[in-house]
């Protein structure tokens, strides 16, 4: 099992690697970067300008001092400078993603316009106090462009908003999802079984974005009238109330219920026609022991395997949900920082993403071992 | 205009309270409840019942409670950097304004106690208002406002707008102000002296990048500890999500010195709801915002229905559908160079028909000279040429035009496209034939000052003397009317050079008259702005300009 465990964290690592490196690609395409430099500096700046904040900033290499000079000194022709600004591949990127990790020294750069600008110098600190290695390694997450706050601690705190809502869908999501499944797969074919399959398919087949867009015009808005519940979850953030978080959790909720209560209840079904369920029934045992005391904890492998994978479904959901319901979590970081194109905050939002995919699945597998003795993972 | 209560107006009943007070029958709160119920402002109570007014004439706006308001959050940058006027509500309660542009175009002195300009507009003297205090302690004195002066005069500092608006006294070859610009006179008084006349320096001084900073401002540094003259701080500054403004404890000068005191709320609270007016309502509906930073387009009937209070503001910003007159035809003759036919064109248009066709009512009517009772002198005496649908066809026809077909091309989009229909629609209704072109946006804006009859927007300016400097003087690049007149340009530098908006109307008349008379344009409407707030918030109104103006808010009790 330890060796299971290790192998385990080691493809983790490398699945984190690969998919950081390929985000990091991304965010570093040139055409990204240009519109990065016009946000943050300003949208006039001419081809040369950008290319000198981007090297100023770390971004990119270089520009050549000579061929900036000869720009400057406006004796360049537009095709001259085209040609000395290089926008495709620049080898500095694998520097900048070692820097990013923390297994290179960050950059210290004496830019164009006499400023010196660290990496690892937060603004408002002094270069000369700031460390020589700032990456992932030393818990150093990056700086956010958007938000103008370190990457860390936004999304620490948007997670902890997204744990939050995770909780209650879970609570809710889970044991509703299970009784329907279990009711609908011990009489296979009945009336009940036809009629919560119906309702399952129909939650799972509706998206997030209709069902949310549904339940705030007819539970929320005056349109209707009805007015139960609260069209917008913002209040939710420092003070939920049943009445401002509930349209949110039912929305994810009711979306994996379907498909989780689907899965339960094709186990149950097959648990029922098992030979043993038969065999116990013949000897007289009461309906209600054969699917408490003999079937439930079979049905229930199948299952477990698939709630753990809501998990990285529910990271998906959030996205919508918490851009429709205005609530500020993981989700709607997400939206930002890659609308924005915050590359350090989105390579931290890639990371926690690749963290909760590979653990949760790390976490099933153990867990079926234990649910099912004849699975051995060694 | 926005609505206000009419102070003058007194109740009968009110009267008979007075009256009552007198004789002793009822006390002194119960008689200012009464009387201020009945709408009567506190000031006019405090005269009817013959008490002397309080020492902080509050009496009217109640005192504390937290305002919620819907509005992007921005991150914080150095005020005369600025891009979006949310940045200046965070930080309005702190650093504060020279000067006040209000919605009825009047200006208003806040940090300076008023100023003078000399005969030709080009000396001011700003007196800075004594005794005020920033809120380390330190006193605010002429070195401040010289020095906020001077840094706005940086025009090397990247993105600051506010060196354009200060044009006149910043030096090109240095990008600094020029030297002996900005003269400290002693420690209240402050003497610019511009280049040429120029009077939008008072007016520059009122838009929301020119907040007043002390001599510690970092950009960089937390929020929290921003140093500025204001009675708020800042506690929260959350990106996109929230930001939160309350009371810092530090007095606030403007409750000794203006009239009606300020600053009624203990908090406000400005909560990022993002680009989608959908979610504003929702959150509206769910009782977690009380204003809206602004209302737009269908919401402002959502917004009525649900019963908020409607402020809406007519401004500056408006439409133009206007010839121009050197455009040629085929044959190389000018289309528009005959008076008569540009005067049949604005003749034939009914512009209340192309606001309510156009922008759904949400404006007020123009008379086709592009100032308005939103610029301070605007002279209203000067009227359009009468709507005259037979006359303008007998104008046409005389002009030997009778049979042409008028192109009038517009961009493809919602109002201005609909603007543009309902003028061809009423020139076709009155016999002059024409037809409309609509180009897409990407194509529309290349040659926008060319086309030979087309519309264009233009937003609001404060003074009228601006935007006909901009449009309207012989020769300037955004002089689409083709539209080149002596008389009209010597008369705009001489307003130019006039500070007082009431001498000024005098030029501006005549200029007014010249637009119409020309036929220089149809300029069917000025837009409105609107904002909505819940009902129990006092005072909340939409500014002409977006400005905030939050220490005028408070929650009736």
């Amino acid at each position: 099992m330890g060796r299971f465990i290790l192998r385990r964290t080691g493809v983790l690592i490398l699945t984190a690697l690969c998919l950081t490196f390929i985000v990091f690609l991304l965010t570093n395409l040139y055409p990204n970067l240009e519109k990065l430099a016009k946000s943050e500096g300003n949208f006039r700046m001419a081809d040369h300008e950008v290319a000198t904040f981007l090297s100023n900033n770390g971004y990119r290499s270089a520009l050549d001092p000579d061929f900036l000079a000869k720009v400057r000194s406006g004796q360049a022709t537009d095709e001259e400078i085209e040609a000395g600004i290089n926008t495709g591949f620049d080898a500095r990127i694998f520097r900048n993603y070692g820097e990013w990790l923390g297994i290179v020294p960050g950059y210290v750069i004496e830019g164009t316009d006499g400023t010196t600008r660290a990496r690892c110098a937060t603004p408002g600190m002094d270069i000369a106090d700031a460390p020589s290695f700032c990456g992932i390694l030393q818990g150093y997450w990056g700086w956010s462009t958007v938000f103008k706050d370190e990457a860390g601690s936004i999304i620490g705190t948007r997670l902890a908003l997204t744990g939050k809502l995770m909780f209650w869908v879970m609570l809710l999501m889970v044991p509703s999802a299970l009784i329907i499944g279990v009711l609908a797969g011990m009489r296979e074919g009945s009336a009940t079984d036809r009629s919560l399959s119906t309702v399952s398919i129909t939650t799972t087949a509706t998206p997030e974005y209709v069902s949310g867009v549904l339940f705030i015009a007819v539970f929320a808005s005056s349109a209707v009238g009805l007015k139960w519940f609260k069209g917008t979850a913002t209040s939710a953030m420092d003070n939920a109330t049943f009445e401002n978080f509930f349209l949110p959790v039912l929305t994810i909720a009711l979306y994996g219920m379907g498909y989780i209560a689907r899965m339960t209840r094709a186990s149950m079904a097959e648990v029922m026609t098992a030979h043993y369920v038969r065999t116990a029934r013949l000897k007289g045992v009461s309906f209600r022991n054969i699917v408490l005391k003999h079937a439930l904890r079979n049905a229930l492998i199948a299952p477990f395997t698939v709630i753990m994978l809501q998990f990285p479904w529910l990271l998906n959901g959030v996205v919508i949900v918490e851009t429709l319901f205005n609530y500020k979590g993981f989700g709607w970081v997400l939206v930002q920082a890659a609308g924005n194109n915050d590359i350090e905050l989105l390579m931290g939002v890639s990371v926690v993403s690749v963290f909760v995919v590979l653990v949760t699945q790390l976490i099933s597998d153990i867990g079926y071992v234990y649910l099912n003795p004849r699975i051995s993972v060694t | 205009m926005t609505q206000r209560t009419h102070a003058n107006r007194r109740h009968p009943v009110a009267q008979m309270y007075a009256e009552e007070f007198k004789a002793g029958q009822i006390d002194r709160r119960e008689f200012l409840a009464r009387t201020t119920a009945l709408g009567l402002t506190a000031a006019a109570a405090y005269t009817l019942g013959g008490l002397g007014a309080p020492a902080q004439a509050a009496g009217h706006a109640q005192r504390g409670g937290t305002i919620r308001m819907q509005s992007e959050v921005r991150a914080h940058k150095d005020p005369r950097t600025y891009d979006w006027t949310q940045m200046a509500y965070v930080t309005h309660g702190v650093i504060e304004y020279l000067i006040e542009y209000n919605s009825d175009g009047t200006f208003r002195g806040m940090l300076l106690e008023g100023w003078e300009a000399n005969e030709d507009a080009t000396q001011f003297t700003l007196k800075v208002r004594q005794g005020i205090k920033w809120n380390n302690g330190d006193d605010f004195t002429a070195e401040d406002v010289a020095r906020n002066i001077e840094r706005w005069c940086d025009k090397a500092v990247e993105g600051n707008s506010m060196a354009a608006r200060m044009a006149s006294l910043v030096d090109e070859a240095t990008s600094k102000a020029r030297d002996g610009a900005i003269q400290v006179v002693d420690s209240h008084t402050v003497l610019l002296t511009a280049s040429q006349p120029d009077i939008t320096l008072i007016p520059g001084m009122a838009d929301y990048p020119a907040a007043i900073v002390h001599s510690s401002y970092d950009p960089t540094a937390d929020l929290s500890t921003l140093v500025g003259t204001g009675p708020m701080k800042i506690s929260s500054n959350e990106v996109g999500v929230k930001a939160v403004i309350e009371k810092s404890g530090h007095e606030w000068w403007g409750d000794a010195a203006l009239e009606g005191g300020g600053w009624f709320i203990d908090t406000l609270e400005i909560i990022d709801y993002g680009q989608d007016p959908a979610a504003w309502v929702a959150a509206a509906e769910a009782e977690e915002v009380d204003v809206f930073y602004e209302t737009v387009g269908d919401f402002i009937d959502i917004m009525d229905g649900l019963g908020w209070q409607n402020s809406n503001i007519a401004t500056g910003s408006t439409i133009v559908i206007r010839p121009n007159q050197l455009a040629e035809d085929g044959d190389g003759n000018k289309i528009y160079g005959d008076k008569r036919v540009r005067q049949a064109l604005a003749m034939a248009v009914n512009n209340d028909v192309c606001l309510e066709l156009g922008y759904a009512s949400r404006g007020v009517g123009a008379d086709n000279c592009h100032v308005g009772p939103v610029h301070p002198e605007h002279d209203a005496s000067v009227g359009r040429l009468p709507y005259d649908p037979a006359k303008a066809k007998a104008l046409m026809d005389e002009a030997g035009m009778g049979d042409f077909e008028h192109e009038v091309q517009s961009i493809d989009d919602d109002w201005r496209k609909n603007t543009t229909a309902a003028v061809v629609a009423q020139l076709n209704d009155a016999g002059i034939k024409a037809r409309h072109t609509i180009l897409p946006g990407s194509t529309f804006w290349n040659d926008w000052t060319k086309y030979a009859f087309s519309s264009t927007n233009w937003n609001h300016r404060p003074l009228g003397t601006q935007v006909l400097a901009l449009a309207y003087k012989s020769g300037e690049a955004w002089n689409e009317f083709g539209f080149a007149n002596e008389e009209f340009d010597t008369l705009l530098a001489q307003a130019n050079s006039i500070a007082d908006a009431d001498a000024r109307r005098e030029v501006m008349a005549k200029m007014q008259a010249i637009l119409i008379d020309e036929g220089v344009t149809i300029q069917p409407y000025w837009r409105s702005l609107y904002r909505h707030s819940a009902p129990s918030i006092v005072g909340a109104e939409m500014h002409i300009a977006y400005l905030p103006q939050a220490y005028k808010w408070s929650v009736a009790g």
